[in-house]
């Protein structure tokens, strides 16, 4: 018996067994009914009525002048440049902060469980709340914020009136809710670095910050991966903050697509709105896609 | 009574057939081991026979019925795994009762029969407790323990002790052979270690490539390897093999020479070789012996003095390495010229195709 | 030498972290024990009375003890979505990870998608009122559902994966039918990836406020966090009731965090290692 005779084509003798697969596949029905009638369609529906002049009742075919519109509106391009802003602004500070927070909090310091509690409970906090409570605090005469800075003789800006700086200050106010997140993900990181590597690293002489740069830096890029998408994803789509505390003022210094997508849904322009999703849409698959790529192929490289 | 019969057994993912084909016969009561590298096929058709793996094409009968779509619950078999694969939530009582449970079994006769298994296996202290506290030798006895509750037909041990140490594995592979014994049953146990196929087999079946290579007792596969495959895989350390033409058939000897060996005879009554024949010579390092004139002769290399025995590395003049394992200890020196014959009853040949030349 | 740098760092960590993290929510627990005259000043004081009773009883009864329908709304919400995200997606995240198709790609492709493309809102509106579910709890319940989905799936799948797929095989020969596998081998072992499940999930539709303001208009169905936002214009000069408001929202993320503190870090750390 060699193997040559024996490699006869497969199947000549072909009795299909009809067992049944012990992972029922109708395990997936009601989560795929719910996730495509109240997710899926609707995202496919919008491709189409961002195309029309809608009143939920009747729809208009009008072509692409929605998008124009959103092309042509000064405050509808503000809207679009300061969503990037906003996204870039909140998830470049949530990685460095974050990033420093969890070196910090993995290193031999004192009080560590109060610290970290501390840092990350604002993350499971109401936003509105949190909205509300910093529209009090960065008042600009009335805050506490400016209150505190004039005991050492600095006048605080109008953090929320001024036009040049209210997406800032929401941004900050995005960065202080959310790099608790951002900190215990860098943490799961940083442990999951193996002690060998510094040990290695300190026997070759490396001062604590070549110890940082070289190896804590690169291998928590995982974490730096997740960190940066989540909260890049999660800052272009952001709404519920600066709604509560801007509603994208003043004026429109602070409006996002978001925010946009609501207002225009408030004055009934269905299909305009509906154009600020398929906008909002493309502006992630744009930005997030390469971004995704660029980092898991730097990953690949290690 | 539940033999086994595999006809032109077959499986193939999309296009990459992995089990090409397999005949195989296994008597009721019969211990058969699935030898053979990592790759070879074993567990997949180990998994075949359980009816984990669906069957691609041929028919697979356990007793007298045919359970190509049979679920693996009906087939009568009971499968040990390689991780155990305990239920990490339940106690050792629940894991071997778990079976009985699904089956209905009324609560007193489960209860007799767990009891009965944990008896057999010496585990009754253990029943209350959970996985995670026993130990490895531990939990193989209750996976065999749940095993054994099923009462089966046909036992199916995937390399049931490959996660124990040295050691525990010698005495468990005594238990699981008393085992056999004791309950008479079909075993049909995967390994790819070669010291458990020879000690707990009635019947060997050396796969590679997802083709059966030989079946046979282990001695047979030992003495009569059927092709250079088996030769190799079966027996340690590993046979030699030195690339020899015929040289002349007179009487019951053949002779065969080539670039390293030089007119050694090989017994083969049947003289199914003609002179000038391209063949293989093989021989089993246990068998070479130190003489003189010896017409195997190499340079020694590394030399590993046993006491009892002596492993030598010998380079032959192709730059071939041979292994000799010589009886006694011989105070050989690296570099120096060494001269080895073979008993010629115990050389084999095998043809240009790699298959054995009967004798 | 080094045990005084770790303490000296500690004070100075302890002391930041205390100004930005810490002094907010004291900002906010100080408003609302004062009553509203002092309340107006915004500042940082010590309350001049105790009124932190009081002032809960006015926010609970205003409007119509439009807090109370409102707390009692927002918890059938996130008890019933979280439910049946948990059964969904453990269904799911289970055949995903042990069963391998053709569809496996498309499925992967679409869960990710949940995760990236922002609902559709306004064709979403438009859906729930063909089928009657426009500003119902019902509808919400199923959007909460249907938009979280993705998440609590890759959790189940990822856990899954770490569950041998040698056990369900075992069961499988033990007799086990396609159910029993699931429910009494799989399921059980499931359980803390359930708990994080559960506590992450509770705590983001406890906390939504974007869906229930496009989703649930009106004041019969508002939740906790649309009547804090409607609150704000209502009673924005008293700032005492407002901060009541904000430290009753508070309370149940604050519990949560008390006692979930470990699985939720997990729930929302998972996957930031293997990337």
């Amino acid at each position: 018996m060699s193997a040559s005779t024996m490699a006869g084509s497969p199947g000549q003798t072909e009795t299909r067994a009809i067992k049944r697969s012990p992972y029922p596949g109708w395990f997936f029905t009601p989560a795929a009914i719910v996730y495509t009638v109240l997710f899926l369609a609707p995202t496919f529906a919008s491709l189409y009525f961002s195309l029309t002049r809608w009143t939920l009742f009747d729809a208009t075919f009008i072509g692409l002048d929605n998008f124009a519109q959103f092309l042509r509106e000064p405050f509808l391009i503000k809207g679009l440049i300061n969503t990037v802003i906003y996204a870039v602004v909140t998830s470049g500070l949530k990685v460095v902060v974050g990033l420093l927070l969890a070196v910090m909090l993995t290193s031999q310091i004192v009080a560590r469980g109060y610290l970290r509690s501390v840092i990350f409970f604002p993350v499971l906090v109401s936003t509105v709340g949190v909205g509300i409570t910093f529209t009090v605090l960065m008042h600009p005469t009335q805050g506490m914020i400016n209150e505190g800075l004039a005991i050492f003789g600095i006048t605080g800006p109008g953090w929320l009136t001024d036009p040049n700086l209210a997406l800032y200050s929401v941004a900050l106010v995005d960065v202080w809710k959310g790099v608790g997140l951002a900190t215990v993900i860098y943490i799961a990181g940083l442990v999951a670095i193996p002690r060998d590597y510094y040990e290695a690293a300190r026997i070759d002489g490396a001062t604590p910050w070549q110890n940082f740069w070289y190896v804590t830096l690169p291998l928590c890029r995982p974490a730096t991966s997740t960190v940066i998408t989540l909260s890049f994803i999660g800052g272009l789509r952001t709404f519920d903050l600066i709604w509560a505390m801007t509603k994208g003022g003043p004026g429109f210094a602070s409006d996002t697509i978001a925010s946009v997508i609501y207002k225009q849904y408030q004055a009934g322009f269905y299909g305009l709105s509906t154009a600020g999703n398929v906008v909002l849409f493309i502006l992630i698959a744009v930005l997030v896609v390469p971004l995704t790529m660029f980092l898991n192929r730097k990953q690949g490289h290690e | 009574m539940a033999g086994l019969e595999l006809k032109q057994l077959r499986k193939n993912y999309g296009k990459v057939e992995v089990i090409k084909g397999i005949d195989l016969t296994i008597e009721h009561g019969e211990f058969v081991v699935f030898v053979g590298p990592s790759g070879c096929g074993k567990s997949t058709l180990l998994r075949m026979i359980a009816g984990l793996e669906d069957i691609s094409g041929g028919e697979l009968r356990i007793g007298d019925k045919v359970v190509n779509a049979v679920e693996p619950r009906d087939r009568g078999i009971a499968m040990v795994f390689q991780s155990y694969a305990l239920y990490p939530h339940m106690t050792v009582y629940d894991n071997v009762g778990f079976g009985l449970k699904l089956a209905r079994t009324p609560k007193e006769v489960r209860d007799q029969k767990i009891r009965e298994a944990a008896r057999i296996l010496q585990m009754e202290h253990l029943l209350d407790r959970k996985p995670s506290q026993l130990s490895g030798g531990q939990r193989q006895r209750v996976a065999i323990g749940r095993a054994i509750v099923r009462q089966p037909e046909v036992f199916l041990f995937d390399e049931p002790l490959s996660n124990l140490d040295a050691a525990l594995r010698v005495d468990m592979r005594m238990e699981i052979s008393k085992l056999h014994n004791d309950l008479g049953a079909t075993m049909i146990y995967v390994t790819h270690d070669q010291v458990e196929a020879m000690t707990l087999a009635d019947k060997i079946v050396v796969l590679d490539g997802g083709v059966v290579q030989q079946v046979g007792a282990p001695i047979e596969l030992y003495q009569r390897p059927a092709n250079l495959f088996v030769a190799g895989f079966i027996g340690s350390p590993k046979m030699n093999f030195v690339s020899v033409s015929a040289d002349s058939v007179s009487g019951d000897i053949a002779t065969v020479s080539g670039p390293d060996v030089v007119g050694v005879p090989v017994t083969l009554p049947s003289r199914k070789v003609a002179p000038g024949d391209k063949l293989t010579l093989g021989v089993r390092p246990h068998d070479l012996v130190v003489a003189a004139s010896g017409s195997i002769v190499g340079r020694v290399g590394l030399v590993e003095r046993l006491g009892n025995e002596t492993i030598v590395n010998l380079e032959l003049p192709s730059g071939a390495s041979w292994l000799a394992v010589l009886e006694g200890d011989q105070a050989l020196k690296r570099g120096e010229s060494l001269a080895l014959d073979v008993d010629p009853a115990k050389a084999l040949l095998f043809d240009d195709a790699g298959q054995a030349i009967p004798r | 030498m080094k045990k005084r740098a770790s303490i000296i760092g500690g004070a100075a960590a302890i002391a930041a972290t205390f100004v930005v993290f810490v002094i907010p929510f004291i900002f906010i627990v100080l408003m609302a024990f004062k009553d509203r005259q002092q309340s107006a000043l915004r500042d940082f004081s010590w309350p001049t009375g105790f009124h932190l009773w009081e002032n809960v009883f006015e926010v609970v009864k205003t409007r119509n003890w439009m807090m109370i329908t409102a707390f009692i709304n927002s918890s059938i919400i996130t008890v019933v979505s979280v439910t049946l995200l948990v059964i969904f997606a453990a269904m799911v995240g289970y055949v995903l990870a042990r069963r391998r198709t053709r569809w496996n790609g498309l499925i992967e492709f679409l869960i990710l998608a949940g995760l990236m493309v922002p609902p559709a809102v306004v064709p979403t509106i438009w859906l729930l009122q063909g089928l009657k579910l426009f500003g119902t709890l019902h509808g919400m319940i199923l959007v909460e559902v249907a938009y979280n989905l993705p998440f609590s799936i890759i959790l189940y799948r990822a856990f899954v994966s770490t569950i041998p797929r040698d056990l369900d095989e075992a069961a499988i020969i033990d007799g086990a039918r396609p159910l029993d596998v699931f429910f009494r081998v799989v399921l059980p072992l499931l359980w803390p990836v359930t708990v994080t499940n559960i506590v992450v999930q509770s705590v983001g539709i406890f906390n939504d406020f974007t869906n229930p303001l496009y989703y649930l208009p009106g004041n019969a169905n508002a939740t906790v966090q649309l009547t804090l936002y409607n609150f704000q214009s209502q009673f924005s000069t008293a700032y005492n009731l407002l901060f009541t408001n904000i430290l009753l929202i508070t309370i149940p993320p604050l519990l949560v965090f008390l006692f979930f503190n470990r699985q939720i870090v997990a729930g929302m750390t998972a996957g930031a290692v293997k990337g």
